[in-house]
């Protein structure tokens, strides 16, 4: 089941953290997201032909003052591995991830399960500290948090958004 | 050409642009002609050089960004030549050193020594401005060009293989602190 306005809230906690550059590989849930970012003339986003592509500029932009989110499905995150760990980690270099959770409860589609239920491992691994709001109200009561975070720590966070979040490939 | 020489005919024009360079022998060639504030080396994160170099492109429009690429890198991250040709940023320029060669991990053959152009790739990802000197005169003023005019530009340099001579500094933090430090108190 959706919850209604998530993907608004999503695009008015990153804005209201200063964030309005980004990258992104689109999927349909997190394209809601980007519909928000999309109408908003002060925001710039960057479809980049592969995840990591986008994280190594949104990367760059940090370097020059300005903080950059990520947008894409859990199979991006894959894509992402050598350069959030020999980039973002090695040199801490911070950066918000907002990733859908395909893979996970209700999935129809079985190529997706396996990076699916390897996501929590992979942002473990690369020392992401992520969560998983599975309401808008939790979703609001960590949001302003773990982007602060990401910046006194000075490393990259995630929010896993889960089917009962978003309402998963089918919502509306 | 030589990629030590043709370096330091980039290094003698540089004021304050930046320059992002290329893990291996883009990095160690540019600590060893002309360290300097401006420069961001990359270590790590083979094929993302020049995302990096867009991304420092898009936050400070103000400052000229040059990429040192290399061959055996920007082949794993082609896809980057679009997204640069759609967002066409007037102040970057991507400069790959291809020598045809993984010169790093031990001279092994790329593509660009086969059949394959980066600069006709280049091209077709929708670059227009693509440069191909041919020998140090045309190098130079192809430099000349990039620090002058709009962007962006695509320049493909045929470089001898060899490795760049020298001790390689390693102190990431350090240099990526003294480079925020340097391009933040660069006069916008």
């Amino acid at each position: 089941m959706t919850t209604d306005g998530w993907h608004l809230a999503i695009a008015d906690a990153l804005r209201r953290n200063d964030i309005r550059y980004f990258a992104t590989v689109p999927d349909f849930i997190i394209s809601q997201v980007l519909h928000h970012l999309w109408e908003d003339e002060g925001c710039h986003v960057v479809t980049s032909s592969r995840e990591e592509e986008g994280l190594g500029m949104l990367s760059g932009a940090y370097l020059a003052g300005k903080r950059g989110a990520l947008l894409m499905q859990n199979s991006g995150l894959g894509n992402c591995i050598n350069t959030l760990a020999s980039l973002n980690v090695a040199l801490q270099i911070p950066i918000v991830m907002v990733i859908s959770h395909r893979g996970d409860v209700g999935e129809y589609n079985a190529a997706q399960v396996p990076m699916g239920q390897a996501a929590e491992r992979i942002l473990e691994a690369c020392d992401v500290r992520y969560v998983t709001p599975h309401t808008v109200e939790e979703f609001e009561a960590e949001a302003d948090g773990l982007i602060k975070l990401a910046y006194t720590r000075n490393l990259p966070v995630a929010f896993l958004l889960p089917n009962d979040l978003t309402g998963g490939r089918y919502s509306k | 050409m030589n990629r030590n020489a043709a370096t330091k005919i980039l290094a003698e024009k540089l004021t304050n642009e930046v320059v992002v360079t290329n893990l291996g022998q883009a990095t160690l060639e540019m600590q060893q002609v002309r360290d300097r504030d401006l420069n961001f080396y990359t270590f790590g994160s083979m094929g993302q050089t020049s995302s990096i170099a867009l991304g420092i492109a898009q936050a400070r429009p103000d400052v000229r960004v040059v990429s040192l690429d290399g061959d055996g890198s920007l082949l794993m991250n082609l896809g980057l030549l679009t997204t640069i040709a759609n967002q066409a940023p007037a102040n970057l320029s991507v400069v790959v050193w291809d020598n045809e060669v993984h010169q790093t991990t031990g001279g092994q053959p790329t593509a660009t020594g086969l059949r394959s152009s980066l600069a006709a790739i280049a091209r077709g990802a929708g670059i227009d401005q693509v440069l191909q000197p041919q020998n140090e005169e045309e190098l130079s003023a192809a430099f000349d060009r990039i620090l002058n005019e709009d962007g962006p530009f695509f320049v493909e340099v045929k470089v001898d293989p060899g490795p760049a001579a020298g001790e390689m500094g390693r102190d990431l933090m350090w240099y990526k602190l003294r480079f925020m430090r340097a391009l933040a108190a660069l006069h916008r």
